[in-house]
């Protein structure tokens, strides 16, 4: 096998005399195989694998030594858009994101390879979360809601399709979810009153193959517009399912002209990923009018459930309540909320909150609890399965609604304000939804996306700015660093060189942290798969 | 073509999104080198669509094809003529400035054209150098919408009235008394970290782009019938005082900490409407104080300044910022404002309504 590669690259290099340097000659390939299981020296995709843990089974990073954690290099984009990316590494070069903008990045130095921009003058630039990869291409989002596909050794654009038409309303911040030869990617547009949808493409033509809608077309009398997917989903190859979060209905406030659950918005659904068909859907907020997307992050977890071995899907959800549920079949096995709630009557027969109608939004206002941010939003959770717990970035909030019936019916159709907030850090048994530890991490603000590791350390941010690695077991702080902003993304963890890293970032600077050279045992670590 | 296109951007773009110094030059009278080279063109007659081509071979690239600018980029040169002299663009252009390449070698009969179509074709007609036209401010409106749309949007919505988190520009105080674009302006480069503003270090012309975009959203919000985001005053009448007054000295635990005669004397009317009732639940602007011990056992106090795990600061009363790591000090923070916070949980909807009638009789 050896000689075979070697060979190949020598071939390479005679075809190539050209080229400078060894990079060039490194073939930037990523297979299914390695997106079903990924290599210790990647991170291949937007959640790290498939299951959307974002736990890295590294462990040279310890709560023993990580106090000498230490800057290895940082990139400034030298833009003032901020970085919500989850970066990817794939063969020593990382490639992370801001509206219209791609870079390629060293990561053993931190040094440009390549910068692709595409000035867009259309469509929302609130952020922008990161490109998948297949074989030697890169997938990229676009505010006009393009899907792109490019050349991961330079960024060259191999095909550009339409996604759903910016002039409607539409726009795009997701990292596209590659399973297969699909290229799946949802969208966003709350702004006006459009059904959601979620869209498969050809990895190599880039030929549409399916598209799902979360809602009937505008006008359906008594429909609901709205269900944006806008967050990247999970996928389990056993079941053959992809699970995704739906956005809220629209008009975003007013529900009077949209009466009944809203299907399918504020919802998890599972998607065969082949056909576009779902197989089944739970809804954790029905019949919304406060903004809570049930968007964040549907964890998978292969475990036991109150004695008993259980294929489950997680999800703490915008609206406040922490769901585990069957992902066989949707059904609830759990639903509590991890924070302060006023806007329910309980919980049904089914696992859904009941939404209290005397917490709609009203001409006088409605103090309702959380705010319209939610109690966690876009930031990745991670779930650490040694101790069971699922670690989550809290934001407990009071605000105000609004809605009378001069604010129409279209597009937001009311308004809110936001009273206080703080960030927490909680650690949520999955077992009870008991919040085993909290860790406080600021008035106002939300802390960082979060990822442990199987050494027993969580990563995460406050809402000063402040890098910080905690206890997984008690949430006790063990090392941080001042990184000058606020933190918009979630971390990532790969080995490279025998040595393992940590991509975080703050504003529009990317941070890879690791130990001293010197502190890493001589022999180089074993590629383990995680 | 485009990928032509494309590899420029991205040369300029790598160079600096803001390097392109904002055009603020008032207008004087245009030199005279520069009125004869106009009077020269204009004479001369070179073929009609010289300056267009010459336009669209070099500048369209990053200028765009109308010249509506690729915001926040590039910036327009619609009305270019409304803030430049003839002199001043053909500096620029043989120059460059900032990010902008200079063209030396655009000279003669090319340069003429180039900036005869560049100062006298139809949004800079010569009637519009008097001031402001319609034509003038609606292209400056339209390409402040695209940079509201791309910047603004999602926080204040697609057309200014309010959206995730940001308030309805259309019915903003600030907007509505700001006459001349200052306080805009003053908000939009400083930001208002307190709400989650952002800074935006937009350029002057993009700004004033911006403010002629919201005063455009303005003027539609205000002819418009239904659809308006937003609370007034009025909707916040539906509460009684009498039951306000009785929560206030009872339940609420308000007369607590204030006075209607006291701290609240005439606070309905120094505050209305939202504004008030905002203060009402959490004053945010309130401050803590913070007394900290060094180890020496000497106390410190003063107004809390910062706080996270590791650092604890403070102004003193000659409004010096000191600081210290937590672990050196011990310290108590005394913040009454918290005790808003505890009532969270405890209001219904009907006590904050007539808590907010009782409020807005403190006049």
């Amino acid at each position: 096998m050896k000689v075979v590669k070697d060979a190949l690259v020598l071939a390479a290099g005679v075809l190539f005399l050209s080229l400078p340097g060894p990079c060039a000659l490194r073939a930037q390939n990523l297979q299914n195989a390695q997106l079903l299981n990924p290599p210790a020296d990647t991170w291949p995709l937007y959640h790290g694998d498939y299951s959307g843990r974002r736990h890295s089974k590294l462990t040279q990073i310890t709560p023993q030594n990580v106090a000498s954690l230490s800057l290895s290099w940082a990139f400034q984009t030298g833009q003032t858009a901020e970085i919500k990316a989850s970066p990817l590494l794939v063969d020593g070069i990382l490639y992370f994101t801001v509206p219209d903008n791609i870079w390629a990045i060293d990561a053993r130095s931190g040094h440009q390879v390549w910068h692709y921009n595409r000035p867009a003058t259309k469509g929302d630039h609130i952020g922008h979360r990161g490109v998948a990869m297949l074989k030697d291409w890169l997938y990229f989002t676009t505010p006009d809601d393009h899907l792109i596909s490019l050349d991961a050794k330079d960024g060259a654009v191999r095909w550009d399709q339409v996604i759903a038409d910016v002039d409607k309303g539409y726009w795009t911040t997701m990292a596209p979810l590659v399973v297969g030869n699909h290229v799946m990617v949802g969208s966003s547009g709350d702004m006006d009153n459009l059904p959601g949808l979620i869209r498969a493409f050809d990895a190599e033509t880039g030929s549409p193959q399916w598209q799902w809608n979360s809602t009937p077309p505008t006008g359906t009398p008594n429909g609901t517009t709205g269900g944006m997917a806008w967050m990247t989903g999970t996928y389990d190859p056993q079941l053959n399912l992809t699970y995704w979060g739906t956005g809220n209905p629209t008009p975003v406030l007013n529900g009077t002209t949209r009466p009944g659950d809203n299907l399918y918005t504020c919802s998890i659904v599972a998607i065969n990923p082949d056909t576009g068909k779902l197989a089944w859907a739970f809804q954790p907020s029905p019949h919304d009018t406060h903004d809570w997307d049930a968007v964040e992050t549907p964890v998978l977890v292969d475990g036991n459930f109150h004695g008993h071995p259980r294929k489950m899907l997680m999800q703490a959800s915008r609206n406040g309540y922490f769901f585990v549920l069957d992902r066989t079949n949707g059904k609830s096995l759990l639903t509590v909320p991890f924070g302060p709630v006023n806007w329910t009557l309980g919980v049904d027969a089914q696992g859904r909150p009941i939404p209290n109608p005397a917490k709609e939004p009203a001409p006088d206002g409605r103090l309702i609890a959380p705010d319209e941010g939610g109690l966690t939003n876009f930031r990745a959770p991670s779930f650490d399965p040694k101790t069971g717990l699922f670690i989550v970035d809290a934001h407990p909030s009071y605000s105000l609604y609004f809605a009378k019936p001069a604010d129409g019916n279209y597009g937001w159709a009311g308004a809110d304000y936001g009273l206080w907030g703080k960030g927490v850090i909680e650690a949520i048994d999955y077992q009870t939804g008991k919040i085993r530890w909290s860790h406080d991490v600021g008035k106002w603000g939300s802390g960082a996306g979060i990822m442990t590791t199987d050494s027993g350390l969580t990563i995460v941010g406050d809402g000063f700015g402040n890098l910080l690695a905690l206890d997984t077991a008690n949430g006790k702080t063990l090392w941080h660093v001042g990184t000058g902003a606020p933190i918009q993304s979630s971390p990532i963890s790969y080995l490279l060189d025998g040595r393992q890293y940590i991509v975080t970032s703050s504003g529009g600077v990317l941070f890879a942290w690791a130990l001293p050279q010197g502190m890493i045992a001589a022999k180089p670590a074993a590629k383990t798969s995680h | 073509m485009k990928k032509v296109r494309v590899a420029a951007l991205l040369a300029a773009v790598a160079t600096g999104i803001l390097g392109f110094q904002a055009i603020q030059t008032p207008i004087h009278a245009a030199s005279a080198s520069a009125e004869s080279a106009l009077a020269h063109q204009a004479d001369n007659q070179s073929p009609p669509n010289a300056g267009a081509e010459s336009y669209a071979r070099h500048c369209a690239i990053c200028h765009g094809d109308q010249r509506e600018g690729i915001l926040p980029a590039f910036p327009p040169l619609i009305g270019i003529a409304h803030q430049k002299t003839g002199d001043q663009i053909a500096e620029i252009i043989h120059s460059g400035k900032g990010r902008m390449p200079g063209f030396p070698t655009l000279q003669s009969e090319e340069l003429q054209a180039l900036l005869h179509f560049l100062t006298s074709s139809a949004p800079s007609t010569p009637e519009a150098t008097a001031g402001a036209s319609a034509a003038d401010s609606s292209a400056l409106a339209e390409a402040g919408g695209s940079l509201f749309l791309q910047n603004c949007a999602f926080c204040h919505g697609r057309d200014a009235m309010g959206g995730e988190s940001g308030p309805d520009l259309t019915q903003s105080e600030l907007v509505l008394s700001d006459a001349t674009g200052e306080k805009i302006s003053a908000v939009v480069l400083s930001g208002r970290p307190a709400n989650k503003m952002p800074v935006f270090k937009f350029s002057s012309h993009e700004i004033d782009s911006l403010v002629a975009f919201i005063r455009a959203r303005t003027a539609t919000a205000a002819s418009q019938k239904g659809g308006r985001r937003g609370v007034a005053v009025a909707d916040l009448q539906t509460g009684d005082a009498q039951a306000g007054m009785r929560y206030f000295n009872g339940a609420g635990g308000c007369a607590k900490c204030h006075s209607p005669s006291g701290d609240l004397a005439g606070i309905a009317t120094r505050y209305k409407g939202l504004q008030l009732e905002e203060r009402m639940l959490y004053p945010e602007d309130a401050t803590s104080k913070v007394t900290v011990t060094l180890p020496s056992g000497q106390r410190i106090s003063g107004t809390l300044a910062y706080l996270d795990e590791f650092t604890v600061g403070l102004r003193d009363k000659d409004g010096v910022y000191k600081s210290w790591s937590t672990k050196a000090v011990k310290y108590t923070v005394d913040s009454p404002v918290d005790a808003h916070v505890d009532m969270f949980s405890k209001y219904s909807d009907d006590d904050i309504h007539n808590l907010m009638a009782y409020i807005q009789t403190l006049r």
